[in-house]
């Protein structure tokens, strides 16, 4: 156990010391508050002037949930660097002869990623939701409104679980070319214009990042639906990933 | 004390490492020697726990690698295809794998200064030269003061005094009683710093012995003798069955032919000698004839290898 916890340690340094994995968490921040408050903003000034772009289905509360939308596009990027940050250099050589076991490595630095993760999203997605209600100023709502805070923890388990879905399809590749030209069009477009086309639309329900919005929905009916698909698809591409890093002949 | 006992690695119908058995004891520096291809670093990586041997064990000190529970504390190993992640800086990697093994982290900054980069601390690896690369993974094997080292081609991308400084390095191992083992491919580094030597070709055991008597038994020792006259001394010595080789300077080298023979001979020449001497073989050319028999195939006398 106690190796275990070294091993942590050591994989909390490595990724505050490596720059890549520390400024995609910054920029994940930056960005979902950011657009947080800008949606915020937008929004006041369609409201105050009676604008029809503004969608049907608006709700201050909603709203304040939009700017992780986009700032989880870093956090994804977090989550593949993490891993193919090992592969790129050779350094996965240094950490196997420091950390033989390759089960305790692959625990040690999904654990850290996850982690990392929560720290992160915890304050971001708060943040983001009160910078939104403060540009909203007088149309605003507050933290305590009816479903918000589940919607809030929904969407820490959401960015967590995506998280640790791009480390895990990440370690499958060994590589960040593959996942990330896979996993940004998918988070950005892919499954959403799938969601639009009737015959795909049930199939676009079971792709993790579309079960995922159901987690971060205020009020959504299908919470646990949501929840379940992506919780499959992380554990999955964790497990696979596994297979490769425990087969893998350095 | 590293134990390999009868390791086997294939890979699909090539079988790069053959039922490979030695011991690398402590208190000595023993040169791991081989041609390209011979093995070497595919042995060394069965050895630190990163290949699946097909058959056979590597022991450290009696443990396998993986089973070990802070293996930096019981060997350092330098592999040339490990390399610290660019980004980080020199400390934070040291730090991280003394972290990862409970290593007290003071210990950083005493490799730091003890291979020279105390300056270049702070420095993202990804800025430095070779040399520096080297001294940081030196710095990292050394970090646990590990009572095994295992490195892989260390004096790479090293200037002439990091060079010498890693020679005393290994020497004053050794002569605390640890285990290192080296590889490299330069010959007359390995002469000086090697006391033992394990030789491989092809993924067989071609030689486990010490280096000045692996020069005896293998080498071929020759007569240099030096005269005015050269090609006629040359000719009464080959009619004396010897093999001679003209070296500049009226120099001959004599193969086959003791030197006390030699001497016979230039006197009932009556040619005056300037120099007459037997030397053994040098380790580089030693090594070249037992890699050169060791591959022979039948047909196919005398293959050149490459080192």
């Amino acid at each position: 156990m106690s190796e275990t916890l070294a091993a942590v340690r050591a994989e909390t340094t490595k990724l505050r010391g490596i720059r890549g994995t520390r400024i995609s968490l910054l920029l994940f921040a930056a960005v979902s508050v950011l657009i947080a408050a800008l949606d915020g903003w937008s929004a006041k000034n369609a409201l105050e002037s009676d604008n029809p772009s503004l969608r049907s289905d608006f709700t201050p509360e909603q709203a304040g949930l939009d700017g992780i939308l986009y700032g989880q596009l870093a956090l994804i990027v977090f989550g593949v660097l993490v891993v193919t940050s090992e592969y790129t250099s050779g350094m996965i050589r240094v950490s196997l002869l420091a950390v033989p076991r390759r089960g305790r490595l692959y625990v040690a630095k999904t654990a850290v990623t996850a982690l990392a993760a929560v720290a992160v999203s915890v304050p971001v997605t708060v943040l983001g939701y009160l910078a939104t209600q403060a540009a909203l100023g007088s149309h605003g709502s507050s933290l305590g409104a009816s479903g918000v805070p589940r919607a809030l923890a929904g969407a820490v388990v959401y960015l967590t679980l995506m998280c640790l879905f791009a480390a895990g399809i990440a370690a499958i590749a060994r590589n960040a070319v593959v996942p990330l030209a896979v996993l940004l069009p998918m988070v950005l477009a892919g499954t959403h214009i799938l969601s639009l086309i009737g015959a795909t639309k049930e199939m676009a329900r079971y792709f993790p990042d579309q079960a995922g919005n159901e987690l971060l929905t205020v009020r959504s009916p299908h919470t646990a639906f949501g929840f379940t698909v992506l919780l499959a698809w992380t554990v999955a591409a964790l497990g696979w990933g596994w297979v490769r890093q425990r087969r893998w002949d350095s | 004390m590293i134990d390999v006992q009868n390791l086997t690695k294939r890979y699909g119908p090539a079988t790069v490492v053959d039922g490979l058995t030695f011991t690398v004891r402590p208190g000595a520096v023993t040169g791991f020697l081989g041609p390209n291809g011979a093995g070497k670093s595919t042995t060394l990586r069965m050895m630190l726990g990163l290949t699946r041997p097909d058959t056979g064990t590597a022991r450290i000190d009696g443990h396998a690698y993986g089973d070990l529970a802070y293996p930096l504390r019981h060997i350092g190993a330098l592999l040339e295809t490990s390399a610290p992640h660019r980004g980080l800086t020199a400390r934070d990697h040291l730090r991280w794998l003394a972290q990862s093994n409970r290593i007290a982290t003071g210990r950083v900054a005493e490799v730091l200064e003890a291979v020279g980069l105390t300056d270049a601390a702070r420095r993202r690896t990804g800025t430095f030269s070779l040399g520096m690369g080297q001294r940081l993974g030196l710095a990292a094997a050394l970090l646990g003061d590990p009572p095994v080292l295992v490195l892989d081609e260390p004096v790479n991308g090293l200037d002439t005094e990091g060079i010498r400084w890693l020679r005393e390095l290994l020497r004053s191992m050794a002569a605390e009683g640890r285990t290192v083992l080296i590889s490299s491919h330069l010959m007359t580094e390995m002469a000086l710093v090697a006391d033992h030597l394990v030789v491989i070709s092809r993924g067989r055991l071609l030689a486990d012995t010490g280096m000045s008597d692996f020069i005896e038994r293998h080498g071929r020792s020759y007569v240099r003798v030096r005269t005015p006259e050269p090609d006629r001394l040359g000719r009464e010595l080959e009619g004396g069955g010897a093999t001679v080789t003209r070296v500049p300077g009226g120099g001959l080298d004599v193969v086959g032919m003791a030197a006390a023979d030699v001497s016979r001979i230039a006197a009932a020449g009556g040619f005056p000698l300037d120099e007459l001497g037997t030397h053994a073989g040098s380790l580089e050319e030693t090594f070249l004839d037992v890699i050169g028999e060791g591959q022979r195939v039948p047909g196919q006398e005398g293959r050149n290898t490459h080192v």
